[in-house]
């Protein structure tokens, strides 16, 4: 994994279109900005993981189980 | 008509039926090709059925029918992203997982709906910010316990 340090009001570039900015650094809380492009999907991960579980299990449902 | 076999069984469907969730649904990025069909008349459930995939199809219902004030704000980049003005028609699914053999465990995904531009049938699924919406949404309430009878 790469590792930087930044300051608040610094940013890092992924690639030529997405920038992430540190905006405020508050105790253990860390506020980013995250400019992307539009069809760049952005999500807090543990969010991102439960949705994919839940993606999973919606693919899983037998028929049978399916209430009328 | 192009046909499937899917694992409910033959299925036909019209290339115009097709909608195409950009970027797939959420951990399945290469799948974005899907019919909505029904496998009874009159049942609240769909199955949001791969075209690409035969054997994927995920289980979803209009959350209206059983979360009736369910009226989510959406994200202004996903109304952007799908073309939607306010005057375009749109569908609203989201995700029902049931346990095996478990029904009345069913939960829906509140937080996470499948958004339709019913006009251009692109669609996207979107994580809401809105905190009042759960990712596991119990449908059915436990029965509450028989009241007891005095001996």
């Amino acid at each position: 994994m790469l590792v930087l340090t930044r300051k608040v009001h610094q940013s890092i570039v992924i690639g030529d279109e997405i920038e992430v900015v540190v905006l405020e650094v508050r105790g253990e809380q860390v506020r980013l900005g995250i400019k992307a492009p539009k069809n760049v999907t952005v999500h807090r991960k543990e969010i991102y993981e439960q949705i994919v579980d839940e993606n999973k299990g919606a693919a899983d449902v037998r028929p049978e189980d399916v209430p009328e | 008509m192009n046909t499937i076999q899917t694992r409910f069984g033959l299925l036909e469907f019209a290339p115009e039926d097709v909608i195409h969730f950009q970027g797939g649904l959420i951990g399945f990025p290469n799948h974005s090709q899907f019919v909505v069909i029904s496998l009874k008349e009159q049942s609240r459930f769909r199955w949001l059925q791969s075209v690409e995939e035969p054997s994927l199809a995920f289980l979803v219902a209009e959350p209206q029918h059983f979360v009736p004030d369910y009226a989510p704000t959406m994200p202004e980049k996903v109304a952007r992203l799908l073309g939607l003005a306010e005057d375009t028609p749109r569908l609203v699914f989201t995700t029902a997982n049931i346990p095996h053999g478990k029904p009345s465990e069913m939960t829906l995904n509140l937080a996470g709906p499948l958004l339709i531009n019913a006009e251009t049938r692109m669609a996207v699924q979107v994580v809401l910010e809105d905190e009042a919406y759960t990712i596991k949404h119990k449908v059915f309430h436990q029965a509450p316990e028989p009241a007891k009878v005095a001996a």
